[in-house]
C-alpha cells in the first residue's frame, strides 16, 4: 500500500513557558489518520545513543497539536518528531528543523488589577504558572523618582502594596520573571488609582 | 564559590515523582553510594564547587544511561532530570574555570570513594541505587547554598 506521507509544517509554539508542537494534517480520503510524537533532549543525543522518548498523551492521537510542556523541562536543546499512522502503516518521521530551547519562549507582561481599598493600595495578578515570579513597581503619582518595588515569588490572592495618603493617586506596573531561564517580560501598562479622600468627622 | 542559578525545584519535583518507584528497584538497602563511609556534609566548603561538578559529571556520564525502565512516565522524568543535570553541569564547568575551583585532597578522596562504591555493584544496580540517592545530593546542595 502507498506509503503514508509524513506530516508537514511541523513547528513549536512557545509562550510563557508553555510549549506546543503543531503540524499540518495528513489527508487520506475516508480514513482517520492518527499521529505519534516523540522528543529527544541534549542528554539523549549526547549520552543515550540518540534515543527518542515517546509522549503517551500524544500517541495515536487524531489532534494535530501536542502539549510538550511537561517534557521540555530543562534549559537544553530539544528535538521533536511526529509521524502519521493509519492502521498498520506508518509515515516517515517529520523532525523539527534545528533545536528548541525553552529559553526562547516568548514572555508576555502579566495581567494585573490595581485596587484602592480605602487607604490601601492592593494589586491582583493573574497566575502564569509555577515557573513565574513577579516584580511589581509602585509609586505616588508625581513622585516618579521614588519608585518602590515588591517581588512576588508566587501569586496568592490580592497583595497589599502600600498605605496611601488620603486623596493621593498611586500608580502600579509589573513584569513577569522566570528564574529557570533568567529572563523577564516587558512591563504591563501602568494602572493608577486614587486613595479615598479624608472623611474624618468634624464634631461641632 | 560557584553560585549557579539552577532550577532545583524542577529537579526535586521530577525526582519526587519517581522516587518511590526507583527506590523500590534497589534491593540492597544496607549500602550507600554517596554516603559511605562518610556523608557529603563532611566536605569542606572550599571543596564544594569541585565535588558538585564531579558528582554532576558522575550522574551524567555513568548513572542516567543505565536507568532506562519499562515505565514511560519514569523514563520521561529521568530524561527531565538528566537534561537538567546536563544544563547545570555546563554552568558548573564554566564557573570552575572562571573561579579556578581547585579540587582539594578531601574532595578527590571523597569522589574516589563514591566511584569505588559504584563500581562495587553491577552497573544497573549501582545506577538505580545512585538515582535513588539523588535526594541526598539535592539536600546537601540546598543546605550548603
Amino acid at each position: 500500500d502507498a506509503l503514508l506521507p509524513a506530516p508537514q509544517s511541523i513547528s513549536i509554539l512557545s509562550t510563557n513557558m508553555k510549549h506546543f508542537l503543531t503540524w499540518s494534517p495528513v489527508i487520506i480520503q475516508g480514513a482517520t489518520v492518527r499521529y505519534s510524537v516523540e522528543f529527544q533532549g541534549e542528554y539523549e543525543r549526547e549520552y543515550a545513543n540518540g534515543s527518542w522518548i515517546p509522549i503517551p498523551e500524544c500517541s495515536l492521537t487524531t489532534a494535530t497539536l501536542c502539549n510538550i510542556t511537561q517534557d521540555i523541562s530543562a534549559s537544553v536543546a530539544y528535538k521533536l518528531r511526529v509521524r502519521a499512522e493509519l492502521g498498520a502503516s506508518r509515515s516517515p518521521w517529520a523532525t523539527t528543523e534545528g533545536f528548541f530551547n525553552r529559553a526562547t519562549t516568548s514572555l508576555t507582561p502579566p495581567t494585573l488589577r490595581v485596587l484602592a481599598d480605602g487607604h490601601h493600595l492592593l494589586v491582583e495578578l493573574a497566575d502564569m504558572g509555577p515557573s513565574f515570579q513577579f516584580r511589581v513597581l509602585y509609586w505616588r503619582k508625581g513622585q516618579e523618582s521614588r519608585v518602590q518595588q515588591k517581588v512576588l515569588e508566587e501569586v496568592s490572592s490580592v497583595v497589599h502594596l502600600d498605605t496611601m495618603e488620603a486623596g493621593a493617586e498611586y500608580c502600579v506596573k509589573a513584569q513577569a520573571h522566570v528564574e529557570a531561564i533568567n529572563r523577564s517580560s516587558s512591563f504591563s501598562p501602568t494602572q493608577c488609582v486614587r486613595a479615598q479622600g479624608d472623611t474624618s468627622m468634624w464634631l461641632v | 564559590t560557584c553560585r549557579v542559578s539552577m532550577s532545583m525545584a524542577e529537579i526535586r519535583a521530577g525526582f519526587t515523582a519517581i522516587k518511590a518507584n526507583i527506590q523500590s528497584r534497589d534491593p540492597i538497602r544496607t549500602l550507600s553510594i554517596l554516603s559511605h563511609p562518610h556523608s557529603l556534609h563532611k566536605v569542606k566548603s572550599s571543596d564544594r564547587c569541585c565535588i558538585t561538578h564531579q558528582l554532576f559529571t558522575f550522574y551524567v556520564d555513568k548513572v542516567f544511561k543505565h536507568c532506562r525502565t519499562e515505565d514511560s512516565f519514569v523514563n520521561r522524568k529521568i530524561s527531565s532530570i538528566a537534561n537538567s543535570f546536563l544544563s547545570v553541569r555546563r554552568k558548573l564547568g564554566q564557573c570552575r574555570e572562571q573561579n579556578n575551583c581547585v579540587c582539594g585532597e578531601e574532595s578527590t578522596e571523597k569522589f574516589k570513594q563514591i566511584l569505588a562504591n559504584y563500581e562495587g555493584l553491577n552497573v544497573t544496580s549501582a545506577a538505580m541505587k545512585s538515582l535513588g540517592e539523588l535526594d541526598i545530593l539535592l539536600d546537601w546542595m540546598e543546605k550548603s547554598r
